[in-house]
């Protein structure tokens, strides 16, 4: 079985998704709740053995670690019709379940007291691969659990599998609504800098827009947590296919992670997702009539359909690192130069200047057993310099409070920061770089960019 | 008085004597040249009449000769002791021109019947009987003559009589017509049996379909190195040896009315009929059978076999073609729409076995997911286990090593238990180093000795009867993409590998050039496989989905992968200027292709750097040297594409710059911008 992937859930955010993206991926693959191959997906030619094994009895489990220090969506979980799917072995609950109290310190502390335990259930994990390629850790940057946590853990997955590749889905929290978690920001920033040091490639999955497509694109007014996972998993599930498929390329998470990150620290990646329906809009006529190749990867051109919040673009500095465009659905494959040949003529996508860049195309198969309800579907995954501003918002965020030195006291409990807050100093540092990086990124000078002085 | 006394003597003598003559094939012309001299003719012109009466005596007298020696009645004496062979349709002729005959040796009889009767009877009244048979004897003496001349036999004869059909004389073009039905009925019969059952009824090899066992040097036979010609004759060239199993037509044979067209319906037919006599389901069976027969051509499963082919219109078939025997109904025209009708239930009857039963489109798709790396996670994981073993030249144990890792890799991606796996197996050709005395020489083959990546063959056992598509020569073509493709992926996979470590070395030059590769790599795999790979294959599936004729399908096949090899630029480039086409180089000398490989290999060194570069100096030394070659090979690339603009493969080399050109950046680095910009419109 080659290119496994384990798939580590952490925290409250991190659990739902993933949740909601095994929900997906049973459906996709023709599993029951119970991990039952459906009858009639018995022929298939999917790979299910990417993100499920099958246990003794047959049945397919996946791959999955879950995680949480407090059990309210763990409980839920286990009480979905998904309850028998899991190995019960790798749902991990802290004893006092108390959660994190959105801390990241407290997440962090707690990490590194369960470490022992979290490892050897993730160890096990990967020795029941073949040939293990890398994680999918799930979490949200903003709350305790996942961002604190999985800060540590982040930190360790690559100390103890330095050759494997750590992707992370990452939940940026929603800037346009008032949290109920204040000390966020802290939360992010810290997060980040691990993000940035420890992961090899993070789907920023952006709460602010999300909740915006969800409004303006799916037309529902109060988006709720279920409405806005779906989006999150029709997109992991999109980003994997070419992995669950056979297909002539793209069949290994390194071969689309390499060529979309050409410099080690850029490895921020923003999505977008063409045609989208919600589901009390699938009685209706779909607002989307047309989908051909071109018409699907122009649109996903179109910043309306990106699921991160950028800062308008006014001086039109910024441009792409890299595009990989995931097509699934009914192709003529001649569409596909086609297609490319006019969004370069008609110059909808600019690109760095330091270096060669393209938009990369991957054909993908589609469920079999899951209507569509489009012909053609695409998935846009996208290294971008703009992505500077979401990072820039967060720091600007982490500066208000910090400089109010609000809410610090239930870190400083933590031993961490005990002594200082030069974590925090250091996080900023850090994020700050990856700010100035991605804006040289932009620029041709980026040639002479000096990683250590993070200038050129 | 006395004079003429003994003249009308003579004459009767002569009158008793002319019938006998004329009757019994006179001997000897001198003889009765000498007997004329002698002879006093009681009326002035007789000895002209008696003359003429001798020319038609004498022309007989040739044509019976000719019978004599090639009819029927001569054939047991003169097989045992002649080498020549008068052949079948040569014996047709003798029957044909002795039926003719006989009208004239009736007339005779009659004559004869009336002098016995009346001596009175002048020479001029004989001559009145047989003077219209001089235009007759004069016609079929011409025919002896040109075939002597000419050593015509077979169906030449056919051909020749034919000819001769048409004449104003109303006697003489009777004649002919009966010779020619005669002939005909030889012709007739050999093209039942080839038609309908594959068999060649042609002992003395006067059909224009024949057999060659040995001498494979013939002119239709094209040999391997002539298919990288140009694009046009490569996809005719795939097609066309698709169906050899030693069957040919001989061109000077086919008869002048035959277009070489139906003649080649004609001779496809055949092979097809006995293609279907070669099953190995039913070889098998009957093998004893073969073993017994002598002919290399077994035929065991024919008799099996041709009955479903034809079904219930063998019968209809049959009849049809026993109407052509008749030479009012023989008519080109008449013929080709038999052939015709034939043909189609042949090539319909070969497209349900080939489609329905050996399920053609599912093996199509094979050859797609095999050697076209269909299945990227299969051979993903086959290089993960072989790829060490590949970069050294192969041993003895390297064909079984290989296969087993494919065990291996059809077990990881599960597909170990389907039988489609094992229709596949490798074979990595083990070549003894020749080791001489001479060191220098031993070093240069040193520096050849093939590694895995360019000697590995996949091989692939297809159902019968798919040899007609999978030639031994398509094949090779598709182990020459294979190993491009294989390849391509492979360096693709070890860039992807040093990934994570160059994603932790400070050095931004380093980062850079393992990028540049990178893209290189990843672009070029894309648009082989969907540019090229995708686009063809999935106009294949429409075009073969479209129809139910196994020609129009074999046609479609071969122009696919005319087309997949042309635009992987596979082929040489039929340049312009050489056109001298007798100079045919093994290599493939395309351009771009070595501009590729070229390329494949600066990766390559790139990729295993690691090994012998230790310190940081030589490290930058090397990178230096790297990125300097990587510039100029991509602009070689698109200084390519000036020179190709105007040939087939420079639109592709167009498309696959401008996937590698996306953001203009290579066309700025090399400072072609504006040229090679505006030109990737294609």
């Amino acid at each position: 079985m080659p290119s496994e992937m384990i798939t580590l859930q952490l925290g409250q955010c991190g659990n739902q998704i993933g949740f909601e993206f095994w929900k997906q991926l049973c459906i996709e693959h023709g599993i029951s709740p119970e991990g039952i191959l459906e009858e009639f997906a018995s022929a298939g030619s999917d790979r299910k053995d990417v993100f499920f094994y099958q246990a003794d009895d047959d049945h397919y489990i996946p791959r999955a670690v879950l995680l949480d220090l407090e059990p309210r969506v763990i409980h839920t979980i286990m009480n979905s019709p998904y309850a028998k799917l899991y190995n019960p072995e790798n749902v991990y609950l802290s004893k006092h379940g108390g959660g994190a109290g959105n801390n990241w310190a407290s997440g962090y502390a707690q990490g590194e007291k369960l470490n022992e335990e979290v490892f050897d259930i993730i160890n096990r994990e990967a020795d029941g691969s073949d040939n293990l390629e890398g994680f999918v850790l799930c979490h949200s940057i903003a709350g305790g659990t996942g961002s604190g946590m999985g800060s540590y853990i982040l930190e360790h997955l690559s100390d103890r599998f330095p050759k494997k590749l750590v992707q992370t889905y990452s939940v940026f929290p929603n800037l346009d609504e008032i949290s109920d978690v204040v000390v966020q920001p802290y939360n992010s920033l810290l997060t980040l800098k691990r993000l940035t040091e420890s992961a090899d490639c993070v789907m920023v999955l952006d709460n602010t827009a999300l909740n915006r497509i969800a409004s303006d694109r799916l037309h529902i007014q109060n988006p709720s947590f279920a409405q806005i996972n779906t989006l999150v998993s029709t997109i992991m599930s999109a980003s994997t296919a070419t992995l669950r498929y056979p297909s002539y390329m793209n069949n290994d998470l390194i071969s689309l992670v390499a060529p979309l990150i050409p410099t080690p620290r850029l490895h921020f990646l923003m999505t977008g997702y063409t045609p989208l329906t919600a589901d009390h809009e699938l009685n209706t006529a779909p607002k989307i009539r047309k989908t051909t190749v071109l018409d699907v990867m122009q649109r996903l051109l179109q910043p309306k359909n990106m699921m991160v919040s950028l800062s308008p673009d006014r001086t039109n500095q910024h441009c792409y690192i890299s595009i990989l465009n995931i097509i699934q659905g009914e192709v003529d494959p001649s569409q596909v130069h086609k297609s490319l040949q006019r969004i370069r003529e008609r110059k909808l996508a600019s690109f760095i200047p330091w270096g060669p860049a393209s938009i990369q195309v991957a054909l993908s198969r589609r469920s079999p057993y899951v209507h569509a309800s489009h012909k053609v579907s695409g998935l846009l995954l996208a290294n971008h310099t703009n992505m500077s501003s979401l990072f820039d918002r967060c720091v600007q965020q982490y500066d208000k409070l910090r400089k109010r030195e609000a809410f610090l006291e239930v870190f400083r409990k933590e031993p961490m920061f005990k002594e200082s807050l030069e974590e925090f100093d250091e996080s900023r540092a850090v994020v700050d770089g990856l700010v100035r990086e991605y804006q040289a990124a932009a620029t041709p000078d980026y040639v002479h960019w000096n990683p250590e002085s993070s200038q050129i | 008085m006395r004079e003429a006394v003994k003249g009308v003597l003579y004459v009767e003598r002569y009158r008793q004597d002319i019938i006998p003559r004329l009757d019994s094939f006179v001997r000897d012309c001198s003889e009765c040249v000498e007997d004329n001299n002698q002879l006093a003719f009681s009326v002035q012109g007789d000895a002209e009449i008696f003359g003429r009466i001798c020319e038609i005596a004498k022309s007989h007298h040739r044509i019976q000769n000719f019978i004599h020696g090639n009819g029927f009645c001569s054939r047991k004496t003169q097989s045992a002791s002649t080498h020549r062979t008068t052949g079948l349709y040569m014996q047709a002729l003798s029957e044909g021109i002795s039926e003719v005959l006989q009208s004239y040796k009736k007339t005779l009889v009659e004559v004869e019947n009336l002098v016995i009767g009346n001596h009175n009877y002048t020479l001029a009244f004989i001559y009145s009987y047989v003077e219209k048979y001089h235009g007759l004897f004069n016609t079929l003496n011409r025919i002896i003559t040109t075939i002597r001349e000419r050593r015509l036999n077979g169906c030449q004869i056919l051909s020749l009589i034919h000819q001769y059909i048409l004449n104003g004389n109303e006697r003489v073009h009777q004649a002919i017509v009966i010779i020619f039905s005669c002939i005909n009925e030889v012709f007739v019969n050999q093209l039942v049996t080839w038609l309908l059952y594959g068999e060649l009824k042609d002992p003395y090899k006067e059909f224009f379909v024949f057999h060659s066992q040995d001498d494979a040097s013939d002119t239709f036979v094209s040999s391997p190195s002539t298919t990288n010609t140009c694009d046009k004759s490569l996809a005719s060239t795939l097609q066309d040896t698709a169906l050899d199993c030693g069957f040919m037509l001989k061109p000077n044979m086919i008869p002048y009315f035959v277009p070489l067209s139906l003649a080649q319906e004609i001779l496809f037919i055949g092979k097809t009929v006995i293609l279907f006599g070669f099953d190995p389901k039913v070889k098998k069976s009957s093998n004893f059978l073969a073993q017994r027969s002598l002919t290399p051509l077994q035929r065991c499963g024919i008799d099996s076999r041709r009955f479903t082919i034809w079904e219930e219109k063998e019968a209809e078939f049959h009849e049809k073609l026993q109407k052509l025997k008749k030479p009012e109904f023989f008519e080109v025209l008449n013929l080709r729409g038999v052939v015709r009708e034939i043909k189609e239930c042949v090539t319909k009857h070969l497209w349900t076995v080939a489609v329905e039963e050996a399920q053609l489109i599912h093996e199509l798709k094979l050859m797609k997911y095999f050697y076209l790396l269909g299945r990227g996670e299969l051979f993903l994981e086959l290089l993960r286990l072989t790829s060490h073993m590949l970069d050294k030249p192969t041993t003895r144990t390297s064909t079984r090593d290989m296969n087993h890792a494919f065990q291996l890799a059809a077990r990881a991606v599960f597909l170990s238990n389907s039988a489609d796996i094992e229709k596949f197996s490798f074979e990595l050709p083990y070549v003894k180093p020749n080791i001489s005395a001479n060191s220098s020489i031993e070093d240069d083959n040193n520096s050849t000795v093939a590694d895995g990546w360019s000697s590995i063959i996949l091989k692939y056992d297809f159902k019968w009867p798919l040899h007609l598509l999978f030639t031994p020569e398509v094949l090779a073509r598709y182990n020459d993409m294979f190993r491009l493709l294989l390849r391509i992926k492979k360096t693709q996979h070890d860039l992807h590998a040093l990934w994570k470590t160059y994603k932790q070395s400070s050095s931004f030059a380093m980062c850079q050039l393992h990028n540049k590769l990178m893209f290189l790599m990843d672009n070029l795999q894309h648009y082989m496989q969907a540019d090229v790979l995708e686009t063809n294959f999935s106009r294949l599936m429409d075009d073969v989905n479209k129809t139910n004729d196994f020609e129009k399908l074999k046609k479609y096949h071969a122009t696919f992968l005319a087309d997949v090899l042309s635009q992987s630029f596979l082929t040489v480039t039929s340049s312009a200027d050489s056109d001298h086409s007798g100079e045919m180089t093994e290599s493939l000398n395309n351009p771009v292709f070595c501009n590729i490989m070229e390329l494949l290999k600066l990766c390559h060194s790139f990729c295993s750097m690691s090994e012998f570069v230790t310190d940081k100096e030589s490290e930058d030394y090397y990178i230096r040297g790297y990125t300097d070659r990587y510039n100029k090979l991509v602009k070689q690339l698109m200084q390519l594409l000036v020179s190709l603009r105007d040939q087939p493969c420079g639109v592709y080399l167009a498309r696959l710059l401008m996937r590698l050109d996306y953001n203009r950046w290579h066309s700025r680095e090399a400072q072609l911008t504006q040229s090679v910009t505006n030109m990737l419109r294609y």
